[in-house]
Order: structure tokens, then C-alpha cells, then sequence
């Protein structure tokens, strides 16, 4: 690669203005030959990638930009904002993607009015001090010519200074001050402005000249200035242009195109256990019901993983202990993850903790986010049924059904108003929640029953509450027709008696190792013992992070998270509680 | 109910689709085999119109060809508001037919292109896409220069014309004749625009954008 262009990719461009990215629009751009997608997400941060899809490398500036998320117009790959990870695959609705299905990200800063980015850029995006003290934007201009040729005919470029006394234009003084940057003054008896020039290298032929007027010019001569400036661009451009026609071509840049990345061609081996990789500080704790408090955890560093509607975090307590929870924010708010915790005085004591001893400014531990609840997004009809704290999976189920526009109803069964948490979150869903306030078990069953009746083929049913509920909810579904498939469902807890008695042999067949679990011990002790990674995180057979495919045996199944078919299928078990009906199980592990 | 002789893939015929869809008008498509059939050079078609191309709309008793002027008669027989075809407002009116003949020329270029590429046409390929670069320059200036005013439609309006309907096709389309719209940001921001009009309707390579930031206001430029 020549010395100009390592250069190149090391330094800051401007590859667009400001207001070329609006909401909910996405921006197709080039530097040094590789084209870019540049969209803003709704909370305003700028995303800047490769732009193709990593499926079919189909452009994604045709695509969507939700908000969120940008989708490919192609297959409808769903990327989050920030983190470029894919949280979304429409021909595997019921599956949560690899973390590592991730586009190529660029850095984006916006300074002077301009989206920077690079290639590899280094240290800060330039300061230029003559706009520091204000300044103007200007109508930017493509040329079909090279960067170096532009730059060293913007010379020749003349314009009127704002409150020039003939309104003629004049020549101008040139000062480079960066590589691709020149300050072009133009003077005027006492009016003098100054204009600085940056110049994109868009390809090895093409640029685009993006001009920034320092200082702030007044509203009712703007659009004369603009006007003024565009017509002074476009005459340069004429002239530019018909020299770069006698001219040679130019080579044309060396794109780097990047193999895989290697923790794509080389995975790392599954983690054992209940790890947490992730370092959080509580940015800000606060009271979002009666008994809820509501926690926003910010990465410290770099931005935290992509997440998926349904998944959950185990959050390391000061005390020890290892709770899971739900993630109510979207995917593409990898700057914080928001969890809500009611305080359940009765249980062994992570609630309390977090109610009462961990403050704002604390950081604490979580694993990275796992998604065993998985949201399909293909259906016209999504029914969402939280029971109290239950809402939190379906918070950010709800959201991205919001959206998308797709049809959903989220209905919370509550105490009362006082204990209804998000509620701030529950105002922008709009029509689509329903409350199901004070009502007595025998209500609450009536009511399950008028919300899960009659159901549609397509339809798809999500629920999360407390044990009795959910066991209620479930029958209901089954009774009233609806597939074993459509109902998705997440405990809190298993809560049945789990029976240790039995004594079994286990194959690990990737592992090439038997061992023995004696009655007392799990299956997922005796591997850990025996050096078996296997990636867990209630172990108590509510989660489903353990599962494991059977090869042969028939397994005891003792956890909550697998529906009846899944259960008599016998083809995965949670392997943090559950064990064999025989002596033997052979395991895909 | 009116009928529009009509071919899937053609940008002119689109363009009525299109409008019709907007205004909520109902039409049947009488579907032409323009490719590979020629139908509409067929001497049954010459019948229905002696130029040979389409499309042709009948609407009862009464017929007329030619896309753009196809638009001034839908606009101005079945828009009560009357801003598609601003018949009240001359400057407007003055404006909308301006680019109802620049929307000619892009035709011309980028559409021509396009049917070289996709059909084999016997056109100069390359005059075509500098044609098309050059009137693309052209708007992309104006377009940006609107949405400093406050404004997103290519007449000085509030609200779209049939202007905005004659040219989005031809732009949307141009990549097919092998003309980038990568220089034309304020373009692709006012293609967004128009597929955010309530009633668009879609064609093969032309797809919805997904909802505006503006969902109670469509038509605003945000």
C-alpha cells in the first residue's frame, strides 16, 4: 500500500453533514473506496458501518432504520445501533443469532456540523480554531475528480464575504492546515469571511468538497450566503472537472477487505459455568413501583454486548450471591442495560441486596446477556402476559413489536396502580397495554381465559409471572387450542422439590469421557469436576441456559423451562437439575 | 371503473399506480405483455393508442395516454383538496408543470438507461447516465435548498405534487441503468418522503422505507 494511502486510512474524513442523517433514514457513503452506511438511531447516537449485509452483502442503506435497529431490505437481518451485532433472523424466528454475527463498525464523531469516521483513525478529529468561535453549514458538492486535484485547485475558488459592500466575488487566501483541510479567506474592504474546506476522499476519482463558513451568520441573509456559496462550489467544480477529464485515471485505491474475524473462523470453547466477564456501575437507581426498583447499568469502557428482546443477565451481588435478570431496555441501548428488581423479603436475599445495599456509583459484575426467551417477530398477533414483575422480558418484547408497527397486546396483572412498574415505559406503548388491576386468583383465571381464547394459528403467547399464574396460564392456552410452540413462557424460580436420589453413569461423547453422578451431586458438578465447560446461570432448571442435547437415555426432567412437547420429545435437558430415568445417558457434550 | 393498460416493470404506468393508490382510487389493470411480447406495438393495441406505448387509461367513455399527462387529469378530476395538481395557486401550478417536464428528461435519461440495460434498448448508454448524473445534480441542489426553507417536496410546497410523483420512479429506479445515487443525499432523504405518503404502493426494486419519525404527520420533512 502507498505511503499516501496508509496516511489516509489513518486520518478522520468528514463523510457526511449532520442533517444528512435525520430519523429513521439511512445514510450510503464512500471513503477511500469502501462504501458506508451512516444512520442515526433515535436517541441520537451515529452509527457508521460497512455497508453490507453480512448474510448477502446487500447494501444496507436500502434497508430500514427503526430506530433501534437497521434492517436489510433483503432477508430482514436486524443489526442493533451501537454494537452492529445481528439480533434478528427472520428464517429462524425461534432462535436467538450468534453474538458473533456482527458488521464491521467505524468509529463516528460529530464535530463542525460533520459525521468523522476512518479507517483506522488516529487520536482526535482535528480541531480547526477558526470555527470553534461558531459556524455555518454549507451546501456540500461531489466532484469527478481526485481529492489531491481539488485540493490544490480550491485556489482558484472566489467568493464575496458575508457583508461585502459589492457582493462580488473575490479571490482568496489559502492556508492548508491539515491534509486534506485548507482555510480559504477572502477580504473585502472590512468584510472578510473564511471558509474551511475539507475534502473527502470518496474513491481514488471522486471527493466530495464539504465546506464549513466560520462564524455564525444572521437568519435573514442565509439563504443568500448559502446560495452565494453554492454557486461560487459549483463554477470551481465546472473548471475542476473538465481538467480531471484530460487527466490519466487515477490507480484506484486498495480496499482492505477483512477476512473473518477470528472469533468468527476460531470460536472460543463454550464458558463454563456462571462467569462475568462484564464490569456495570450503577448510573441510576431508582423506585419504579411500590416494590421495584428500577436499575440503569452502564458499561464501563466498552460498549456492553447486543442484546434481544427476552434476554437476561447474572448480575454478581456484594453478598455473594448470583441473581438473573430480565433486560427491559432495546437492543440497541448497549450503553446501558436497565433491569428491574422487586424486593422479596421472603427469598434467600439477592432482592434485599440490591434494594438496600447497592448504590448509584457501585459497580458490580453481570455476565454477558443470554437469551433463552426468545421473541419471534413474525407474527401478526403477539399476546404478552406479565404477572407483576414479569413485565421486564416483556418491556422490551413489547418495544420492538411497538417498533416495528407489528401487532401486539401486553397485559400486566397487578396489585394495584402503585405496583405497576415502567409505568413511564408503559405510556409510549400506547393502546396495545391493558392492566388487569387488584384481581383475586379465581379473577385472574377467568380473565387468562378470555385473553387466550379462540386463538389464531399464528398467533404467538409470551408469558412471565409468578409460578401459579403461569401454571394456570399454560393449561388455559392448551385447553383452548393454542400449539405447544406458540406458548413461550419464563419462571422466576423452579420451585418443585427436586429429587437427587437417583445414582447414573453419563457419556460425554464430544468429550469422550463417562462418568458417574452419585445421587446428591448434579450432572453439572460432576462435569465441572471433571474440567466439561458447559455455560450455566440460575442452575435451578428455570433458565434454560444448561441445556444439553440427549443422544441416548431418557432424561428426568425436573426443570421449568421446557414446554410438555419439548419434555417428551427428550432430546435436551437442563443439566443443572435434571438427571436420568435409567442408569444411563449419553450427552452431546 | 377505470381501466389502466398497464405492465408491471414500466416506470410511466407505475407512476399512475402510484397515484391512483394515494388518492384512493379504485382501477383494474388490463396487464400489457410489453416484454418480450411487444403487445403494445401489436395492431389490436394500435386501436387503443396509435403511438404504441403505454400506458393508457379509460376512464368510461373517455381515454388518454402519456404518463405525466395522465397524472393532470387523476390530480385534478379526483383530489377535492386540489394541492396534487394545484390548479388555484399559479405560481404552484406554474412550478408543478416546470418539473412535470423536467420528470420528462429524467425519463429520458434514467429510465432510458434502465431500459437498456434490463431489455436490451438501443440507446447511448453512456449519454444516458450523464444526462441522468446531470439532472440529478440538479435536484439533489434544489431538494437541499427546499429543506433549508423548511420544506420537502420539489414545487415550493407543504405538500407533495404530481411533479414529486413523475420524477420518484425514474430516481428510485436509476441504479438498474447503473446510475448511483451515492452523491445525492438530499435525493435519497426525499425519496424517503415520498414513500412515507399515506397510500403509497409498492413496485419491483421500489420498497416502503418503514415508518417516518413523524407517524401523525407524514408528509413532514423532519
Amino acid at each position: 500500500m502507498s505511503a499516501v494511502l496508509t496516511e489516509l486510512r489513518a486520518a478522520w474524513h468528514p463523510v457526511a453533514a449532520g442533517t444528512d442523517l435525520p430519523p429513521r433514514h439511512a445514510f450510503q457513503g464512500e471513503l477511500l473506496g469502501r462504501e458506508l452506511v451512516a444512520w442515526r438511531a433515535d436517541d441520537g447516537f451515529v452509527n457508521v458501518w460497512e455497508n453490507r449485509c453480512l448474510h448477502r452483502g446487500v447494501r444496507l442503506s436500502i434497508g430500514t432504520n427503526d430506530g433501534t435497529e437497521l434492517v436489510c431490505r433483503y432477508h430482514g437481518w436486524r443489526y442493533a445501533s451501537r454494537s452492529a451485532g445481528c439480533t434478528y433472523i427472520p428464517a429462524h424466528p425461534a432462535d436467538a443469532p450468534a453474538r458473533t454475527i456482527c458488521n464491521r463498525t467505524f468509529p463516528a464523531v460529530e464535530r463542525y456540523g460533520l459525521v468523522w469516521t476512518g479507517e483506522d483513525p488516529v487520536g482526535e478529529v482535528p480541531d480547526v480554531a477558526v470555527l470553534e468561535g461558531g459556524h455555518t453549514d454549507l451546501r456540500h458538492l461531489p466532484f469527478d475528480a481526485p481529492a489531491d486535484l481539488v485540493m490544490a485547485e480550491l485556489g482558484s475558488l472566489r467568493f464575496a464575504p458575508v457583508g461585502s459592500p459589492s457582493g462580488e466575488p473575490v479571490g482568496v487566501d489559502v492556508v492548508e492546515i491539515g491534509p486534506l483541510t485548507v482555510a480559504l479567506t477572502a477580504s473585502d474592504g472590512s468584510a472578510e469571511s473564511s471558509v474551511v474546506v475539507f475534502v473527502q476522499p470518496v474513491d481514488a476519482a471522486h471527493c466530495v468538497v464539504r465546506p464549513v463558513l466560520a462564524g455564525v451568520v444572521d437568519a435573514a441573509d442565509l439563504r443568500a450566503v448559502r446560495r452565494h456559496h453554492a454557486t461560487a462550489l459549483e463554477t470551481l467544480r465546472t473548471s475542476v472537472e473538465e481538467i480531471a477529464r484530460t487527466l490519466p485515471g487515477p490507480e484506484p485505491y486498495e480496499v482492505l477487505l477483512e477476512r473473518a474475524p477470528v472469533h468468527v473462523a476460531d470460536p472460543a470453547p463454550p464458558v463454563a459455568g456462571r462467569t462475568a466477564p462484564l464490569r456495570v456501575r450503577v448510573a441510576r437507581k431508582w423506585r419504579t413501583s411500590a416494590e421495584v426498583m428500577a436499575f440503569d447499568l452502564e458499561s464501563i469502557g466498552d460498549p456492553l454486548p447486543t442484546h434481544q428482546p427476552g434476554a437476561h443477565i447474572d448480575v454478581h451481588l456484594p453478598n455473594g450471591l448470583v441473581r438473573q435478570y430480565s433486560l427491559t431496555n432495546g437492543p440497541g441501548d448497549t450503553a446501558s442495560y436497565v433491569i428491574g428488581v422487586k424486593r422479596e423479603p421472603e427469598s434467600r436475599g439477592g432482592s434485599v441486596a440490591l434494594h438496600d445495599t447497592v448504590r448509584e456509583g457501585d459497580v458490580l459484575a453481570i455476565s454477558e446477556p443470554r437469551n433463552n426467551f426468545v421473541l419471534r417477530r413474525d407474527s401478526p398477533r403477539t399476546v404478552l402476559i406479565a404477572g407483576g414483575i414479569g413485565l421486564t422480558p416483556l418491556l422490551a418484547m413489547a418495544r420492538a413489536l411497538h417498533r416495528m408497527g407489528a401487532g401486539f397486546e401486553l397485559h400486566i396483572f397487578a396489585r394495584s396502580d402503585e405496583h405497576l412498574p415502567f409505568a413511564d415505559v408503559l405510556e409510549t406503548l400506547g393502546s396495545s397495554v391493558h392492566t388487569h388491576l387488584g384481581l383475586d386468583p379465581a379473577a385472574t383465571g377467568v380473565t387468562l381465559g378470555e385473553l387466550l381464547a379462540e386463538p389464531a394459528s399464528t398467533d404467538q403467547v409470551y408469558v412471565c409471572g409468578p409460578g401459579p399464574m403461569l401454571d394456570a396460564a399454560r393449561s388455559l392456552a392448551a385447553a383452548a387450542g393454542w400449539a405447544d410452540e406458540a406458548v413461550h413462557f419464563e419462571y422466576f424460580a423452579n420451585t418443585t422439590e427436586i429429587d437427587v436420589s437417583s445414582t447414573f453413569e453419563v457419556s460425554l461423547a464430544r468429550s469422550a469421557l463417562t462418568v458417574t453422578v452419585p445421587a446428591g451431586s448434579t450432572i453439572l458438578e460432576v462435569m465441572r469436576e471433571n474440567g466439561v465447560a458447559v455455560p450455566s446461570s440460575c442452575e435451578q432448571g428455570a433458565c434454560g441456559t444448561c441445556s444439553v442435547a440427549v443422544i441416548e437415555g431418557q432424561p428426568d426432567h425436573q426443570d421449568v423451562y421446557l414446554s410438555e412437547s419439548e419434555r417428551a420429545r427428550g432430546d435436551r435437558m437442563m443439566v443443572c437439575v435434571s438427571r436420568a430415568r435409567g442408569d444411563r445417558l449419553v450427552l452431546d457434550v | 371503473m377505470i381501466r389502466l393498460y398497464d405492465w408491471e416493470l414500466s416506470v410511466n404506468c407505475y407512476k399512475q399506480r402510484l397515484m391512483m393508490g394515494i388518492l384512493g382510487v379504485d382501477y383494474e389493470s388490463v396487464p400489457v405483455d410489453f416484454y418480450p411480447g411487444r403487445e403494445h406495438k401489436s395492431p389490436e393495441f394500435a386501436e387503443i393508442n396509435p403511438l404504441g406505448h403505454i400506458p393508457v387509461l379509460v376512464d368510461g367513455d373517455y381515454s388518454l395516454r402519456d404518463a405525466h399527462a395522465i397524472l393532470v387529469y387523476l390530480a385534478a378530476k379526483y383530489d377535492p383538496s386540489r394541492r396534487w395538481y394545484p390548479v388555484d395557486e399559479p405560481e404552484l401550478l406554474g412550478e408543478t408543470a416546470q418539473w412535470m417536464l423536467f420528470a420528462e428528461a429524467t425519463t429520458n435519461t434514467a429510465s432510458a438507461a434502465r431500459l437498456h440495460v434490463n431489455l436490451g434498448y438501443d440507446f447511448d448508454i453512456e449519454e444516458c447516465r450523464a444526462g441522468a448524473h446531470r439532472l440529478f445534480r440538479v435536484l439533489d441542489e434544489h431538494l437541499w435548498f427546499r429543506e433549508r426553507d423548511g420544506l420537502g417536496w420539489v414545487a415550493g410546497a407543504e405538500h407533495p405534487t404530481i411533479a414529486d410523483i413523475a420524477i420518484f420512479p425514474d430516481v428510485m429506479l436509476s441504479e438498474e441503468g447503473g446510475i448511483s445515487r451515492l452523491d445525492y443525499p438530499a435525493l435519497r432523504r426525499w425519496t424517503d418522503r415520498v414513500r412515507r405518503i399515506p397510500g403509497f404502493v409498492v413496485m419491483p426494486g421500489i420498497f416502503p422505507v418503514g415508518d417516518g419519525p413523524e407517524r401523525a404527520d407524514p408528509l413532514s420533512i423532519a
